[in-house]
């Protein structure tokens, strides 16, 4: 099967980068969110 | 429940019905019926995705998790972004360019036929038992509310999603999810709403999350660690979530035909890949949020008087006098902590600079607790039967003697839905695996297009009907959303290891795959029953255990055929 374009980044590297950063964003928010309220 | 909430409830599951019977038609052949085509676009891979991950029991009992255990369950989801990426660079492309049907094909082609039937044997009995639990859950709910007796409650509620399931196959299994989750996402923002807008005036919602926050429900992050070092049977950290849940998701997504076939619904490749990475990224927000609402009822229980056990049905089942009145000493002491707890959270939210008050708070909760505990032991004693464990029952009970007309119709409703999403796509991957990977592969007889097609209907409705056999014994397992879990722990290390083994060792071969797997799986039962060990760490086990293995094998086998020579 031939590959399609690439939605949004230009390749699929770009997607991966982009979920991780947002883990890390989520990994992040979830560490503040327990320190500021316990 | 009041006469519109029945209507509500009546009105949006025939919805869902005749939704699906709607978007039944497809062509008569095996690609027709489990992948619907291959014409999806990627949002309706998204929700598919979703739809199938998020059963009734995400909604039942994940509130309830938040409320006893606070919010660190959200951590388990943590691996899934990571298991997204894994897959969607390693897996999807592979299945895209061999046009499987089922994962296991793949594993035919690459060992032999053995590891092929056993790896699906493995997927159709927990996949099989899952679905089981994943229809008594919401059967529970019934059973409890109305009074129904469980087991018609459970047959009840399998033979109404079996109607779309059997006729549409995977294309009404897609739209259906579509419609289900919008229903859903609609009911949980306005429970969530309900609950704030319920909390007595001065606590606020921040004043909430604070409350929640002292008393232990906020703990998202935990590391695991303690004075003795890394805890190993800790059930949810930072760590176990990451690795464990990470190895977990990649099992699910990755070697799961009840997802496999989801995203191998998609008109491409490139419309699998966006849907698994806008999953990774969605769902770790998703369940927060379902925590949070816990979190809030939790909230909500401080300030207002608190029953002691939330499953009203099971405290009526006691007879005997004497135990009657110990449970009732027991819940006129709770509900005197109740108000005093009600009394200290005041003070606190009154001046929060004073934190003096927070260990009070705290005490008194753990001897509210302490109540809780004393009041199960002895439910238990009373009635040997019954199901003390009452995790799935505290958002439902919130919800039927707190929340508005309607609402409470629309919940339950949601909570069939979800139900309903999951079930139905695991009756379609289990029917799909049991042709292509068993009947295809064993029956002699030569099969045409059509014949295929109506075998695969036959197919769903006996899985159906078996797992509404199973969910009459889902009885007493604690926690649903643990059994699942647990339950999918023990098997998916042994799914993941092979489809490693395959795509990373290809001097392997077929002998070494099978019989490493095989072993894997029963060394990991026994290490279930024998170890307490946090169920997370069975599928990093299972899946590298059976690595070493199959290589070590691999070079015996070597050894032995090199002596042959």
């Amino acid at each position: 099967m031939p590959e399609e374009k690439v939605p949004v980044f230009k390749t699929w590297n770009q997607w991966y980068v982009f979920v991780l950063l947002m883990l890390g964003l989520m990994i992040a928010g979830c560490y503040f969110f327990t320190q500021y309220f316990s | 429940m009041s006469q519109i909430d029945w209507i509500v409830l009546g009105l949006t599951l025939l919805l869902i019905i005749g939704y699906g019977l709607y978007k039944s038609k497809t062509s008569r052949d095996l690609d027709g019926y489990f992948l619907g085509n291959r014409a999806m676009p990627w949002y309706l891979v998204l929700l598919s995705i979703m739809g199938t991950q998020a059963s009734a029991i995400t909604f039942l009992s994940t509130p309830g998790q938040a409320f006893e255990d606070g919010m660190r369950f959200v951590q388990y989801y943590f691996g899934v972004p990571l298991a997204m990426i894994v897959i969607s660079v390693f897996f999807v492309p592979l299945y895209h360019r061999l046009k499987v049907i089922t994962a296991y094909e793949y594993l035919e082609q690459r060992f032999d036929r053995k590891t092929r039937t056993f790896i699906s044997l493995i997927f159709l009995v927990s996949r099989g038992l899952s679905t089981g639990i994943s229809i008594y859950a919401p059967s529970i709910i019934l059973s409890s509310i109305l009074g129904w007796n469980i087991y018609w409650t459970n047959i009840f509620m399998g033979g109404l999603l079996i109607v779309y399931t059997v006729t549409g196959g995977a294309k009404a299994v897609a739209y259906t999810q579509q419609l289900q989750l919008l229903i859903i996402f609609l009911g949980m923002f306005g429970a969530a709403y309900m609950v704030v807008h319920l909390l007595p005036d001065g606590v606020a919602f921040v004043d909430a999350l604070k409350v929640g926050g002292k008393l232990g429900r906020l703990n998202v992050i935990t590391s695991g660690q303690s004075p003795e070092g890394f805890q190993w049977s800790d059930r949810y950290n930072i760590w176990n979530g990451l690795i464990g849940g990470g190895f977990l998701a990649l099992s699910y997504f990755g070697a799961d035909q009840s997802q496999v076939g989801r995203y191998l619904t998609a008109r491409s490749l490139s419309e699998s890949r966006l849907g698994l990475l806008l999953n990774g990224v969605v769902k770790v927000p998703m369940q927060f949020a379902i925590l949070l609402i816990g979190v809030l009822v939790f909230v909500y229980y401080q300030v207002n008087p608190s029953p002691v056990f939330f499953n009203k049905a099971v405290s009526s089942k006691v007879i005997s006098p004497a135990e009657k009145i110990a449970l009732d000493t027991i819940e006129y002491g709770f509900a005197q902590k109740s108000v005093t707890q009600a009394a200290l959270v005041r003070q606190y939210l009154a001046n929060e600079a004073d934190t003096s008050v927070v260990p009070a708070m705290r005490s008194n909760l753990q001897a509210m607790n302490a109540d809780r505990k004393a009041y199960k032991e002895l439910l238990k004693k009373a009635v040997p039967s019954a199901d003390t464990n009452d995790t799935n029952y505290v958002f439902l009970r919130f919800v039927i003697d707190h929340l508005p007309h309607g609402l409470v119709g629309l919940l339950i409703a949601v909570i069939f839905l979800a139900a309903w999403g999951s079930i139905a796509a695991a009756l379609n991957s289990l029917s799909g695996s049991t042709v292509c990977d068993l009947h295809q592969v064993y029956s002699k007889k030569k099969l045409t297009n059509d014949q295929e097609f109506r075998l695969s209907r036959w197919y769903t409705l006996a899985w159906g009907l078996f797992c509404i056999v199973v969910a009459q014994f889902a009885n007493n397992m604690g926690s649903l959303v643990e059994a699942v879990n647990v339950l999918g722990s023990i098997f998916y290390g042994v799914l993941l290891g092979i489809f490693l083994l395959a795509f990373f060792f290809p001097h392997v071969k077929g002998n070494a795959a099978f019989y490493s797997s095989v072993i894997t799986q029963v060394a990991i039962f026994v290490l279930f029953r024998a170890s307490s060990i946090g169920f997370l760490w069975l599928n990093v086990i299972g899946a590298l255990g059976l690595v070493l293995l199959a290589l070590l094998l691999h070079v015996t086998f070597g050894r032995v055929r090199g002596e042959g020579k």
